[in-house]
């Protein structure tokens, strides 16, 4: 520090000395480089002296040197100091002693430049690690809920349905006799009828067994030619077990119209089922028999599982029981103020707490009304 | 009903094994539920449609079998080997009440010998899942279940007088029955009877009085046709049933009587021995006439969909012992005397016949039921798929679309779809208040309730008023499951009793949501906070906004099921439709629930059928706003709606919005108060307002609220 004072004030008297000015930016070079001499290891950021160095290192020597280099080639530097004097210096020595500072000026920048490259590499590079993200973390949303199991399959029934033309209608569900049991041909002896079977309120309204009520209703509603789905709570006296509720969920379906034929009603329970399940299902009829159809029919799918070759899903046999169907009963006809001269129609029905059964692998039905969370959750 | 394999070859020569059998019926309507092996038979479980009373029986199956396979059905041999003297000879039927026994027959066979049965018939009857008695027991069971027929054994000297009156019982006469029980009977019921007293309730169980016993000698078969109401109500009453009930309730062959029990006697002669009266004494005083069917042959095709011939219709009827008695061609023309019914619906696929149903088929009543049968044996596999040709668009229920928002914006809110049994217990009744629209109904004076007159368990039994108690049996069964954060939303009916001038009980869409907890992110373990009222308000406001029935309006309010202080009452467009707010703390105690609970319930109906609130666009502002917040020091009863309301009727020009920025109450502050920071914004729609204006503005604001509600600006 003294020398370096000293050459300063040296230089305000010796201005002439061509010896002592062609020194002096050895002695500015020399003092650079004492000082400089900690940052030196730092040339390269590969240079093995920023091993283990942290974050913080790096940038407290950045900032040493930023001092570093205001100090030397700042205003009030020796070397600002030396490229003053190039003027005042004499002309037969000024070309040589300013290419001395000039290269001296360039040196030091240089230098100082190379390192202050690899400290700021080498900060960047580990404030990149610092603030390296685990974009494996989840993603920052509330928790959302489900649709319960019953109204995915309903909105989806209802979907393809409305789209092959039906109308979606819906009914009271506590019923009075009539549309209940009468209006659907359901004899009074009819072991439906027995409060065994079906509930009643204490006023003597029954809560509805079947969806079937509502083509009842629809008929009266509008006048054929009609296409309606059902979807709806029914109710029957079973007791709850793995296969039973007391209530449940069923869709019915009915057409009326001129000249509507089973062959009709196998078209759409297939045309629907492949909707569904794809393409490739089959159907079949199995003769049976419910008051409110004659002809009366089961119908079965191919299993949607197995094509049909047999699974457990099937029981081996290729097939799965859907529901009942047939041509809507004349009396059922004439119930509802339809002419069954003039008109004939389908209808069909089935459960679908039975198709979250088939299509969830439902093996316990009780699930469907006790809300467990751990079970809605499961259901998209 | 179950089917010997073997039997069934007997009657009807099939070349089927019995999985081939078992295929071949289900597709015609005999469901076999399983095929076993009983030695060297098999056993089909048929499971017999109800209104087929003659399939309850070997007969009545091969009869199916016969025509699905084009081979003769076998009647069994009914010529007793020995018989001699005419049966009144022996005997006297009397039919008091012919309207519940429209024919009953009676035959004598003497000096049987009562003993174990041969090994075949043993045989049989296990097979077929019969426990043998005795020779003359097991053959009127065998019978029973070869012909469809129910039979009696009487032991002909234990009845007094030997003579049987069929006759309704008198009320409070008694019967001792096959089963050792005692039955009181009632002036409803018929019996047999003998010359003093019933030994027998008429097609449900014999007595045990006049039962065939080692020493009996001489039998009375009967064998009768009785009304298939009457068996039922009898059997109902009693709570019997029995292979005989079973059957009579159905309807049994009314032709087939006689037949029956002489199939019956030609093997008691056989194999108990003795000797049968050469006929029966056959009580018939009206004979039953079979219902006439008309069948136009066109109907066929029409209405199934098969490509059937006259001449299939023809032939699968009269198979199945329909008889054509008369046809009809368009034009009325007569038919020559000797034309064949096949080869009429040949030359006049056009005509119209009738049929005269078989006496066994009760369920052949109009031309669909022949139909029906005409298509189940043509084969419904031979039906191609065929599309109805359309008429009309599809269509949702009304507001489907407004039921799905909800439902979509409550599932995004994290409320999950619960659905909950309509019936609930009535110790909750005085539980919940009720939506508006129910409440109203109740102030009628009657009983507001529904209810079930034979609920499963007593507990159940209220049809329910209100969906919270669903909701919160659900919130329990979570809790006892592990899941401490619970948000669960259901929609569906609530009931009321029907006033006096309505035709049916009240039912109406209700939206209920319950919330407890701490507030969940996805996928992630921890949870933020505990959720509060604030969360229940805006997962319902969520929901509201979803379906654009324009904004709710939240007063404070009483309710029953609320905690005081904490409860709102909403309303849209000015009119209450629920209620929402903590779940009071007797309800919570009740549930055995520690953790705060919050309820909401909606009138969904008359949120599915508000106005909707449509978009409508409002230029956009060309001036910027300018914004000021002031904070004020307020007693905690005045509510941020209040000073909201207050800020906005002040009308100041070009004050546009008060906002709540921030709400704060601690110990900082006076006892009692609060402080509730707004932000109003100031906007001039023509140019941009100067600092100074607004604080003029803001100032005027200030002080109308520091009048009103003594607020100290801090
Ligand atoms: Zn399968």
């Amino acid at each position: 520090m003294r020398r370096w004072i000293l050459a300063l004030d040296i230089s305000h008297w010796t201005l002439t000395l061509d010896v002592r000015l062609m020194e002096q930016p050895e002695a500015v070079r020399e003092a650079f480089e004492q000082e400089f001499g900690r940052f030196a290891r730092f040339r390269g950021a590969e240079s093995a002296a920023f091993d283990g160095l942290r974050l913080a290192d790096v940038e407290t020597t950045l900032r040493e040197l930023s001092d570093l280099r205001t100090r030397h080639t700042g205003k009030k530097s020796a070397l600002a100091n030396l490229k003053k004097q190039i003027g005042r210096a004499a002309a037969e020595e000024r070309a040589q002693f300013a290419q001395a500072v000039q290269q001296l000026e360039a040196r030091i920048a240089e230098e100082i430049a190379k390192v202050e490259r690899a400290l700021q590499d080498t900060a960047a590079r580990l404030r990149t690690e610092r603030e390296r993200l685990d974009v494996t973390l989840p993603g920052r949303r509330i928790r959302r809920g489900h649709v319960h199991p019953i109204n995915l399959i309903r909105q989806r029934l209802e979907d393809i349905f409305v789209a092959m033309g039906y109308t979606v209608e819906d009914g009271p569900e506590i019923e009075n006799d009539f549309y209940n049991f009468t209006a659907l041909n359901i004899p009074e002896s009819h072991p439906a009828r027995s409060p065994q079977d079906t509930f009643y309120t204490t006023d003597g309204f029954a809560l509805r067994s079947q969806t079937s009520t509502v083509q009842i209703h629809a008929m009266q509603r509008r006048q054929p030619p009609l296409r309606v789905i059902a979807p709806g709570k029914v109710f029957r006296r079973d007791t709850p077990d793995a296969t039973h509720n007391p209530m449940f969920f069923q869709i019915e379906g009915l057409v009326v119209d001129r000249g509507i034929s089973m062959a009709h009603l196998k078209g759409t329970v297939t045309e629907f089922l492949r909707r569904l399940f794809g393409t490739d299902v089959r159907t079949r009829f199995r003769p049976s028999y419910f008051p409110f159809t004659e002809p009366s029919a089961e119908f079965d799918f191919s299993c949607f599982k197995c094509g049909g070759t047999g699974c457990a899903l099937c029981k081996q046999s290729g097939w799965i029981e859907l529901g009942g169907s047939g041509m809507v009963h004349p009396n059922v006809l004439r119930a509802a103020g339809v002419d069954p001269a003039e008109f004939s129609g389908f209808a069909f029905g089935f459960g679908i707490d039975r198709m979250c059964i088939l299509l969830y692998d439902l093996d316990d039905i009780r699930l469907l009304f006790e809300n467990d969370v751990r079970f809605l959750e499961q259901f998209d | 009903m179950n089917i010997s394999y073997n039997w069934l070859r007997e009657l009807v020569a099939v070349e089927l094994s019995a999985e081939e059998l078992r295929e071949r019926l289900t597709m015609r309507g005999l469901e076999v539920e399983a095929v076993t092996q009983a030695g060297d038979d098999y056993v089909l479980e048929v499971a017999v449609l109800s209104n087929r009373a003659d399939l309850l029986s070997h007969l009545g199956v091969a009869r199916e079998v016969s025509v699905l396979m084009g081979v003769p059905l076998r009647q069994p041999d009914a010529t007793p080997v020995q018989a001699e003297g005419r049966a009144e000879n022996f005997t006297a039927v009397e039919i008091v009440d012919p309207d519940l026994c429209p024919r009953y027959a009676a035959r004598i066979v003497r000096s049987v010998k009562v003993g174990p049965s041969p090994e075949w018939l043993v045989k049989r009857l296990q097979a077929v899942g019969q426990r043998p008695i005795n020779n003359i027991a097991d053959i009127t069971n065998y019978v029973m279940l070869e012909t469809g027929q129910p039979l009696h054994a009487f032991d002909l000297e234990k009845l007094y007088e030997r003579r049987i009156v069929v006759r309704r019982a008198q009320t409070g006469e008694k019967l001792m029955t096959l089963d050792d029980v005692e039955r009181e009977l009632d002036a409803e019921m018929l019996v047999i009877a003998d010359g003093a007293r019933a030994v027998a309730l008429a097609g449900v169980m014999g007595g045990a009085d006049s039962e065939i016993s080692a020493t009996t000698r001489d039998v009375l078969i009967e064998s009768a046709y009785f009304s298939p109401a009457s068996v039922r109500r009898t059997a109902r009453k009693l709570g019997m049933q029995t292979d005989a009930s079973d059957r009579f309730e159905r309807g049994t062959d009314y032709e087939g009587v006689v037949r029956a029990q002489a199939r019956c006697v030609a093997l008691i002669c056989e194999l108990a021995g003795g000797a049968a009266t050469v006929d029966a004494i056959d009580v018939y005083p009206q004979k039953i006439e079979p219902p006439t069917v008309t069948l136009r042959l066109p109907r066929v095709r029409a209405l199934t969909g098969l490509p059937i011939e006259p001449q299939d219709t023809i032939r699968i009827l009269t198979a199945l012992g329909c008889e054509p008695v008369q046809a009809a061609v368009l034009g009325g023309e007569q038919m020559p005397a000797d034309t064949t019914a096949l080869e009429l619906a040949t030359v006049y696929p056009g005509a119209t016949f009738s049929f005269a149903g078989p006496s066994w088929r009760t369920d052949i009543r109009i031309e669909e039921d022949l139909i029906e049968e005409v298509g189940r044996h043509f084969g419904y596999e031979h039906m191609q798929d065929e599309l109805p040709a359309a008429n009309a668009v599809g269509e949702y229920r009304a507001h489907e679309e407004r039921r799905r928002a909800a439902r979509r914006a409550l599932v995004a809110q994290g409320y999950s779809e619960a659905i909950n049994f309509s019936f609930i217990d009535a110790a909750h009744d005085e539980q919940f208040e009720l939506l508006p629209a129910l409440k109203a109904r109740a102030n009628d004076g009657t009983d507001h309730f529904v209810t079930l007159a034979n609920p499963i368990i007593e507990t159940a039994a209220r049809m329910r008023p209100s969906l919270l108690s669903g909701l919160l049996a659900a919130v329990r069964h979570n809790f006892n499951h592990g899941t401490r954060d619970v948000s669960l939303f259901e929609t569906g009916r609530v009931f009321a009793a029907r006033g006096a001038d309505e035709e049916r009980p009240h039912e109406r869409d209700a939206l209920a949501l319950v919330t407890t907890g701490r507030v969940r992110e996805a996928e992630r373990a921890t949870a933020s906070r505990e959720v509060d009222f604030y969360d229940l308000k805006g997962a319902l406001e969520a929901a509201i906004e979803a379906m654009k029935t324009g904004a709710l309006e939240f007063a404070a309010t009483d309710a029953r099921h609320l905690r005081a202080g904490q409860a709102a009452r909403v309303s849209l467009a000015g009119q209450a439709i629920g209620t929402v707010g903590r779940l009071a703390d007797e309800i919570a105690a009740a549930y055995k629930f520690r953790q705060p609970v919050y309820v909401a319930e909606m009138d969904f109906a008359a949120l599915l059928a508000a106005r909707p609130a449509p978009a409508r666009y409002t230029p956009l502002p060309r001036f910027p706003s300018v914004v000021r917040d002031v904070t004020l020091l307020v007693d905690r009863h005045v509510s941020f709606a209040e000073l909201r309301r207050a800020v906005l009727e002040l009308h100041i020009a070009y004050c546009q919005s008060a906002e709540v920025i921030d709400v704060y109450e601690g110990e900082k502050l006076p006892e009692d108060t609060r402080a509730i920071t707004l932000r109003l914004e100031f906007r001039a729609p023509e140019r941009t307002l100067r600092d100074e204006e607004v604080d003029v503005l803001y100032g005027q604001i200030v002080a109308a609220l520091g009048q009103k509600f003594a607020a100290h600006l801090r």
